[in-house]
């Protein structure tokens, strides 16, 4: 079942309060994140990622275009009683501290006060806050309020998470702690949808990503399939004898990485099973084929580099 | 229960403001002196007033003090409970604060009628204390219950309300504390004190008939405030109240304000 369907979404912002000027911060954008899945929106700065979570939720309004959470029109609140949400830059009242702001903000999602006591000192404990949370928040660090944020939005235990750059100044540590703290609920079911723009972390967690530039989709998939490298081979052999080299070389166009280690671009299985033919019968030892991967940092850059 | 978690973060809301405090520091000063004026007073100053004027006396004076309170709470409501109440909106709607409130389950109409009702429910809780604090240590000192000042209750609440409406209609639109205090402030201590006097002072100098219109339009659409002090004073002094029209006025610009708000607030992208 698909938790968030959009189609066509489109969002124009005024440039200016009194001016024609538009701003097209996403441009029929259609795409869907299915249950139990991490989800990942990369793009860069300016691209709508926060202008589509901010739509899903009701913050900002659409101008075009259909939006359906747990199946339903996104037209009342009732749906925002299963999601949490961590904005960007997300600020609370100064004047609480992190135990009363974590009060505040669960029974404003709807629980009542004796779960709101006991998610309070079970999340607390879950982002290492434990021991902060008798101070006022206007003396917490960043990457405390991230994490502050973070018990926010996870505390009326949503079945949807919406999460814009969770990691935002935390530290390595906290940022290892928070992608576990991730995993695991993605493993009781939740459905995450993240922002990031740390591509490496996206990649550690995420199932699926979508690559939003100028408010529009520029690719979607698996980090697997976006990642891997058309048709592209990386062997390992024992070794590569004088005999093979130019073979190799000419008639299969490999690129010599090293001296036991080449790459291979087959247009077809019948092309790879030829060349592997090849090493067989001159008695080359293969110790490994893998399929080339790209990272996502490069993917990204590519991709969006092109587009300019 | 959404709805008054709501209502009840203004309180602490109000007590962080340091502002709101000062309010109540004046109120108990107030209640203080009263006590130990009517204290002092019983011993000589009011025990010989009695002999000398009689029961009546007392019951003027008494409601004397009382329409002097008036005039005071009055003034703490405007000075601090407007200045306290003005950051309220405008800080709700700080980026970053505003979308978390947005993402609960809780619709924008309720949002801004939950701030609307704390708030008034706040000050009259403010009030309640201040006025009826007053009224308890004159009427055991003077054995004279008048229970008319305790109607400046809810008269002062509603005084507050129709402003605070204000406050808030600014505070949505433009998220400027600063303009919603110099707007209130201009209101109560400029526009309504001059349509007060239109036709006995303002008239006499103005004297073109379309001006005079234009002044009188604008006192029947703008809250009154010192018409509704006078209303109170009446009710206190136990003369008949000349007219109601200033209050049912000022509560059509209460809900005007109140509707113009949600209807903005509903469509705004934050
Ligand atoms: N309230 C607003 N009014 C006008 N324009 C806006 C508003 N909010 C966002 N925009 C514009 O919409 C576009 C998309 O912004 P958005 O915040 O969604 O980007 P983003 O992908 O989240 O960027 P970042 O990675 O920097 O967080 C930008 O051009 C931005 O200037
Ligand atoms: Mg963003």
């Amino acid at each position: 079942m698909s938790v968030i369907a959009t189609k066509e979404l489109s969002k124009e912002y005024q440039s200016r309060t009194f001016s024609k000027e538009k701003i097209l911060a996403l441009n029929n954008f259609t795409f869907e994140v299915n249950e139990g899945e991490i989800f990942g929106i990369l793009g860069p700065n300016g691209a709508g990622k926060t202008t589509l979570i901010k739509i899903l939720l009701g913050i900002t309004f659409r101008t075009k275009g259909n939006v359906q959470i747990f199946g339903k029109e996104i037209d009342d609140t009732s749906y925002k009683f299963q999601t949490g949400y961590l904005p960007e830059n997300h600020r609370f009242p100064s004047y609480l501290t992190g135990e009363q702001a974590l009060a505040f903000y669960g029974k404003l999602g709807g629980m009542n006060s004796v779960d709101v006591k006991k998610k309070t000192d079970e999340y607390l404990r879950i982002v290492d806050m434990d021991s902060w949370r008798k101070t006022k928040i206007k003396k917490y660090s960043k990457g405390m309020l991230q994490r502050l944020g973070l018990a926010q939005a996870l505390m009326n235990d949503p079945k949807l998470v919406f999460l814009d750059e969770p990691t935002d100044g935390v530290d390595p540590i906290g940022r290892k702690q928070i992608r576990d703290l991730l995993t695991r609920l993605r493993e009781s079911g939740k459905t995450i949808f993240l922002n990031s723009h740390l591509l490496s972390e996206v990649e550690l967690i995420c199932d699926r990503v979508a690559i939003l530039n100028k408010g529009g989709l520029v690719a979607s998939g698996s980090v697997e399939e976006l990642t891997s490298v058309a048709d592209s081979y990386r062997f390992s052999v024992s070794a590569i004898a004088d005999d093979l080299m130019q073979p190799l070389l000419n008639t299969y166009k490999a690129v010599i990485k090293g001296p036991n280690e080449f790459t291979y671009k087959a247009g077809t299985a019948e092309e790879l099973n030829g060349l592997i033919d090849f090493l067989r019968q001159k008695k080359a030892m293969i110790l490994q084929i893998e399929k080339e991967k790209n990272t996502l940092e490069n993917m990204f850059i590519n991709l969006i580099g092109s587009q300019d | 229960m959404i709805f008054l978690t709501l209502m009840f973060s203004v309180f602490r809301e109000a007590v962080a403001k340091k502002i709101f405090l000062g309010f109540f520091a004046i109120a108990t000063l107030i209640i203080l002196f009263f006590l130990l004026l009517v204290n002092v007073d019983s011993v000589e100053g009011m025990v010989n007033m009695m002999e000398a004027t009689g029961e009546e006396g007392v019951k003027q004076l008494v409601m004397g003090f009382q329409v002097g309170m008036i005039t005071i709470s009055y003034f703490l409501v405007i000075t601090f409970c407007f200045i306290a109440v003005s950051s309220f909106i405008p800080s709700m709607l700080e980026k970053g604060n505003v979308d978390i409130l947005l993402s609960k389950p809780v619709s924008r109409t309720n949002i801004i009628l939950a701030k609307f009702l704390g708030g008034v429910l706040l000050i009259f809780l403010s009030l309640t204390y201040l006025i009826g604090g007053v009224w308890l240590i004159l009427s055991v000192k003077s054995g004279f219950w008048h229970f008319p000042f305790l109607y400046s209750i809810p008269w002062l609440t509603f005084s507050f309300a129709v402003v605070y409406a204000l406050i808030i209609l600014i505070g949505v639109t433009t998220q400027s504390t600063i303009l919603s205090i110099i707007v209130s402030m201009f209101l109560v201590f400029v526009i309504c004190p001059v349509l007060f006097v239109r036709e006995t002072v303002i008239f006499s100098f103005i004297t073109n008939s379309t001006m005079q219109f234009v002044i009188n339009f604008f006192y029947y659409i703008l809250p009154k405030l010192n018409d509704i002090n006078k209303i109170i004073e009446e009710i206190i002094m136990g003369t008949a109240v000349s007219s109601y029209m200033p209050a049912v006025s000022s509560s059509l610009f209460m809900l005007a304000a109140l509707l113009l708000s949600i209807f903005y607030f509903r469509r705004k992208d934050y």
